[in-house]
């Protein structure tokens, strides 16, 4: 199978790098063919000049220029090939031209990958004329002038002209809408010159060297814990090295190198060689302010709905509890509970109703304590503490599973492998717990949230027609034990109605418990065909 | 004789074939023929009775989007192709490319969709354009605009005449009267010698209370072979003035103009089960509708019914008649031509075409003599 590393150019780290000044000449000798204006050769480049977003949205604007318009990028000293001017554009782009880290507040779902994520403006006209093909993300997370906006919806038209044929477009009058109602709304809500972008360039970026401890969640394969460490190399740039274990086990261990975009914007790009999995991980993480926490989602470059959801806060020697894991227990029951954070030390404080039994194990990073609750234990999210570190709504203690909710709800999982360019997309489901609440009525305030838990997975078909044309049997399979679906082979499948592709419309069910106890919760998993075009931003 | 035909064929070519039958020695019974483009790009001549490939004539450029047109005296298709840019008109028994329209020119690029179509006199044809100005840092999207091209320039065409269009214009056709249809929001009828416009048939502009707004994907110029301008739409149709949603039928409908006649009619045909991609009248059965997609579908206009349905061993996106009606031809995807019998809907066979995927070509069916 091919594998389709289009979009590696956040990661070239490790490149000479250029003060701004000769960053500057770097644009002009690559863009200035077409972006300069020839009667006044020191005005700002057209377009370029008159917007900003984020790295991967250049990236995007730069691959595009290389294929579609044939751009040569060169180094007129020599001293980088394609690929390092590449880099350098992108970094001195998204520095100079970026997003301020509060114009991206709602919108990093696309950054980060999380295409499960459905997010429907209010503004129904908007909501077809861009986000029937965008997220909208994708459009939120520019800035332009008016005219650079127009520009844009005429690319649209030009470009792919049956956008005003296809369905969403002929059902009106697509390019005077996009004129005359979309444009002014565009350059209103999202204009070039804004405060948080002032704010921004003015701010102190925080360097972000350090021990970083780490923790998040994968489906799948549960909580994650571990420690990264960055060290700082050329501007911006770190050397990283992640070390740790999911709580099933497994352990994890990578290495590699991140740039730190618009001072905030950290991609890593690592890999896992030392066990023999070649497989590269792209970060993708905003940076807090003062620098003391990272927070996004890191997973494989061809496969982005394997994704670690990742949290990690320095280690600067101030005592801080992080995570516990697992965050639930139940009412008269022992279970081995592990309290991650930094600089750990003192005792356990884990509230009404909890003894600690023993503890298995403790350094500064995690305690690992044996707890019992009490069958009154009181109910609910609460407080736990390591000596002066604690952390509100850590743990919850409930008495019964009352409610399975299938995470996510409705996903789209895709053919692939085979022969085909892309990989399939696999459908990643978590099993999230609840109980009624005191009112014992599903969906209310009181419900409480217990968490993702351990279920027994299966799938069913959606509806009749699912039923009708077997997509069970042709779609592909989920694991039983870790809620993973794999879908089947891509192409057209001659064992199927009208040799169609191996789609399929599914219930994906999770059992928690057991017998007469069981709870059962549904979602949705449409397995559907490859999406042939993948762009950092969807 | 040759220029007459296509004329006697909405007539009855069973009858007309009989004709030649009377004259001693002559040889030369029209017959059904098939013209349809597909991949890598080349364009095929079928004769429908022996179910055989005749002949495959490659074309120039890139494949897409393969709609085509005959001329009036069937031997010479025009294809729209090389990413809808370029038209090239193809002498099926040679296959010499004798014209060729190629649109974009210095920094304007111009794409039509699947509108062109020949004049009745065979000597211009008619192309929608949308064009774009690639600029040296931006695009610039240009007014669009009905090009008349004259068909005896060869392959040197040039527009020697351009009028203002509506946009989103999709499949055009000509009536038997020069009239040129255009199908976009709504069907247009253009004079073709003045550019002047007029609304033919309101669809997306209709105001009707009972129902929603019409959807029509069309980019097939099907409907000669039964004498129309045809394309299906699909609609919600309500119980009463009050619109309420829970009351709403899906139906299919039609939007036809009479290419003899000009006379606009549209209509509901029957419920909308299933998705369907093109559909046009049975030739000499003018209340029977017939539609194809993953599914050949037959309706009855008058009682808004659905006849008969059956499933396609794979999707087409084509329908045409043989001449007489009897026969269902389906095209478009993949590289075969499925033959369907008109009454009872059993397949009847299929013909292989070289080469690869159909994909939007139209598939033109015409009585010629060999």
């Amino acid at each position: 199978m091919k594998k389709a590393h289009i979009w590696p150019a956040l990661c070239l780290a490790l490149m000479p790098f250029l003060p701004a000044q000769a960053n500057e000449a770097l644009l002009r000798h690559n863009c200035g063919a077409c972006h300069a204006d020839p009667a006044n050769p020191e005005a700002p480049l057209s377009r370029i000049s008159e917007q900003r977003k984020s790295p991967e949205g250049w990236e995007m604007t730069l691959h595009r220029m290389q294929t579609i318009h044939g751009v040569q990028l060169s180094d007129p000293d020599g001293k980088s090939d394609s690929a390092g001017v590449l880099f350098q554009l992108l970094k001195h782009l998204s520095d100079t031209h970026g997003l301020a880290p509060a114009e991206t507040v709602g919108l990093r779902y696309t950054l980060e990958r999380r295409h499960n994520t459905v997010d429907i403006p209010e503004d129904a006209e908007y909501a077809v004329m861009c986000t029937r093909c965008h997220s909208n993300a994708r459009v939120a997370l520019q800035r332009r002038t008016e005219p650079e906006w127009r520009n844009l919806i005429h690319f649209h038209l030009a470009q792919f002209p049956t956008t005003e044929y296809q369905i969403g477009g002929r059902d009106r009058e697509w390019f005077p809408i996009a004129i005359e109602r979309t444009l002014p709304m565009l350059a209103a809500a999202f204009p070039l010159q804004t405060a948080e972008w002032e704010a921004w360039q003015k701010a102190a970026k925080p360097a972000l060297a350090g021990r970083w401890r780490v923790t998040g969640r994968m489906a799948g394969k549960g909580d994650f814990n571990g420690v990264m460490t960055a060290t700082a190399g050329n501007a911006d740039s770190y050397s990283v090295a992640l070390v740790g274990e999911f709580s099933g086990g497994e352990p994890l261990e990578m290495e590699g190198d991140s740039v730190v975009y618009t001072g905030f914007e950290w991609r890593g790009n690592l890999r896992a060689d030392a066990a023999g999995d070649k497989e590269q991980y792209l970060q993708v993480l905003e940076a807090s302010a003062d620098g003391s926490a990272l927070t996004g989602r890191m997973f494989p470059f061809d496969h982005p709905e394997r994704g670690i959801d990742l949290q990690a806060r320095r280690d600067d020697g101030t005592p801080r509890l992080l995570a516990v894991s697992p965050a639930y227990l139940k009412r008269g029951t022992t279970a081995t509970l592990t309290v991650s954070g930094s600089a750990l030390s003192g005792a356990p404080l884990l509230g009404a109703g909890l003894t600690v039994n023993r503890i298995v194990s403790r350094d500064a990073d995690r305690v690992v304590l044996e707890v019992t609750a009490a069958a009154d234990a009181p109910t609910g999210a609460r407080t736990i503490g390591v000596g002066k570190a604690s952390l509100p709504a850590a743990l919850t203690v409930f008495s019964t599973v009352e409610r399975v909710e299938v995470s996510p709800a409705y996903t789209v999982g895709r053919v692939g492998g085979k022969e085909g360019s892309q990989p399939e997309v696999q459908g990643r489901f978590e099993a999230i717990a609840w109980t009624n609440g005191p009112d014992g009525t599903p969906g209310t305030a009181d419900d409480l949230r217990i968490g993702p838990v351990k279920a027994q997975w299966s799938v069913a078909p959606w509806n009749e027609k699912a039923a009708k044309d077997r997509d069970i049997e042709f779609a592909g399979s989920i694991d039983k034990d870790s809620g993973i679906f794999a879908p089947a082979a891509a192409g057209p499948n001659p064992a199927r109605k009208q040799s169609t592709n191996n789609a399929g419309n599914l219930k994906v069910i999770a059992t928690v418990g057991e017998g007469e106890s069981a709870v059962r919760g549904e979602g949705q998993l449409l397995v559907t065909v490859q999406r042939w075009i993948n762009p950092p931003l969807w | 004789m040759r220029k007459h035909l296509h004329r006697y064929s909405r007539l009855g070519v069973a009858a007309l074939a009989m004709l030649p039958l009377l004259l001693a020695g002559c040889a030369t019974a029209p017959r059904d023929y098939m013209a349809i483009a597909n991949r890598p790009n080349q364009v095929s001549l079928i004769d429908l009775e022996d179910r055989k490939v005749l002949r495959t004539c490659p074309l120039p450029g890139r494949f897409g989007a393969g709609t085509l047109q005959m001329s009036p005296d069937k031997r010479t298709a025009y294809v729209l192709t090389n990413q809808f840019e370029n038209i090239y008109g193809v002498d099926l028994d040679t296959c010499e490319i004798t014209f060729s329209a190629i649109q974009s020119e210095g920094n304007t690029r111009i794409k039509t969709t699947a509108a062109f179509a020949v004049s009745q006199d065979g000597t211009e044809l008619y192309v929608h354009q949308n064009p774009s100005l690639l600029l040296r840092d931006r695009y610039e999207v240009q007014e669009p605009r009905l090009a008349v091209y004259r068909i005896a320039d060869g392959l040197k065409a040039k527009p020697v005449r351009t009028y203002s269009a509506p946009r989103q214009v999709i499949v055009m056709q000509t009536g038997n009267d020069g009239t040129l249809y255009l199908g976009g929001s709504d069907i247009y009828a253009m004079d073709a010698a003045t550019g002047k416009y007029t609304l033919k048939l309101a669809s997306r502009s209709r105001q009707e209370p009972r129902y929603s707004q019409r959807d029509v994907l069309s980019i097939w110029p099907l409907g000669q072979q039964s004498g129309e301008f045809i394309r299906m739409y699909t609609a919600q149709r309500f119980a009463d003035e009050t619109r309420k949603p829970e009351t709403a039928e899906l139906m299919w409908g039609y939007e036809r103009i009479d290419l003899a006649t000009g006379e606009a009619t549209t209509g509901d045909f029957g419920p909308l089960d299933v998705v369907l991609f093109s559909g046009m009248t049975r030739p000499h059965h003018p209340n029977e509708m017939f539609g194809a997609l993953s599914q050949l579908q037959k309706f009855d206009i008058a009682k808004q019914q659905l006849v008969k349905s059956v499933d396609l061993g794979h999707s087409y996106y084509c329908v045409n008649f043989s001449s007489d009606g009897s026969k269902v031809y389906l095209a478009g995807t993949y590289n075969d031509i499925a033959i369907y019998d008109a009454d009872t809907l059993e397949k009847l066979g299929n013909i292989q075409l070289p080469g690869g995927d159909q994909s939007l070509a139209t598939a033109q069916v015409f009585p010629r003599t060999p």
